[in-house]
């Protein structure tokens, strides 16, 4: 639903000269059967073992009663993520400058709120202003 | 076009209502309830980098297998940066 939702956005973000690019522990296999289906114009870039993930301080390991759960939905992170540890990010969207500096983080630990795209858009906007 | 947070408010509300395709017990939807509870405890949230903090570079695999590189992308303009868990 958020890739979607980064989808409508993609435009708007295009034309504040801006770039969303999305970042998964998903293997590459993965990640380009979902760009395809949801015909994204985005970048999914495939951060194995969560290495970037892990610099931005998101990366949290599964506890031992949820990982059974999962598998029981169906979900296994060691086929999808080659993930042995059950490792996984938060939710998080950043706004980062051209400088490298963020300018806007949300980070979730409740993984059914997410924040909405408009407010990534407001975000570039406050960049852009400042060039002016 | 309901926003986000209404689209995820709704899969959360069938999903916890045991609706289909998952047909959660109330138990299994308990101990989801409990794991993000204990995860906002432990105070992850505030050990993630914030607003001020230099973002670390990255060169990473698109979905072609092409390099993508944070630096390249930058002197290009700003990024709209977002960590996906994926499927699960």
């Amino acid at each position: 639903m958020e890739l979607e939702a980064l989808q409508e956005i993609d435009p708007e973000v295009k034309r504040q000269g801006a770039r969303i690019v999305v970042l998964t522990p998903e293997i590459e296999r993965y990640t380009r059967a979902m760009h395809k289906k949801l015909n994204l114009t985005f970048d999914v870039l495939t951060d194995l073992h969560l290495k970037v993930a892990e610099q931005f301080g998101l990366v949290f390991t599964l506890p031992d009663y949820l990982r059974e759960l999962y598998k029981s939905f169906g979900s296994t992170l060691d086929r999808f993520n080659d993930e042995a540890e059950y490792r996984l990010p938060m939710p998080a969207r950043y706004v980062i400058d051209q400088e490298g500096i963020i300018r806007a983080a949300d980070v979730k630990a409740d993984y059914t709120i997410r924040p909405e795209p408009c407010e990534s858009i407001s975000a570039l906007k406050r960049i852009a202003g400042e060039k002016v | 076009m309901p926003t986000l947070q209404d689209r995820l408010d709704e899969f959360k509300r069938n999903f916890e209502s045991g609706g289909p395709p998952y047909n959660a017990p109330r138990e299994k939807i308990e101990l989801l309830h409990r794991a993000t509870a204990e995860l906002k405890a432990s105070g992850a949230e505030e050990r993630a980098l914030k607003v001020g903090d230099h973002a670390p570079s990255f060169t990473l695999f698109n979905q072609d297998h092409v390099e993508v590189s944070s630096a390249e992308l930058l002197q290009q303009g700003p990024l709209v940066l977002s960590f996906f868990r994926g499927h699960s």
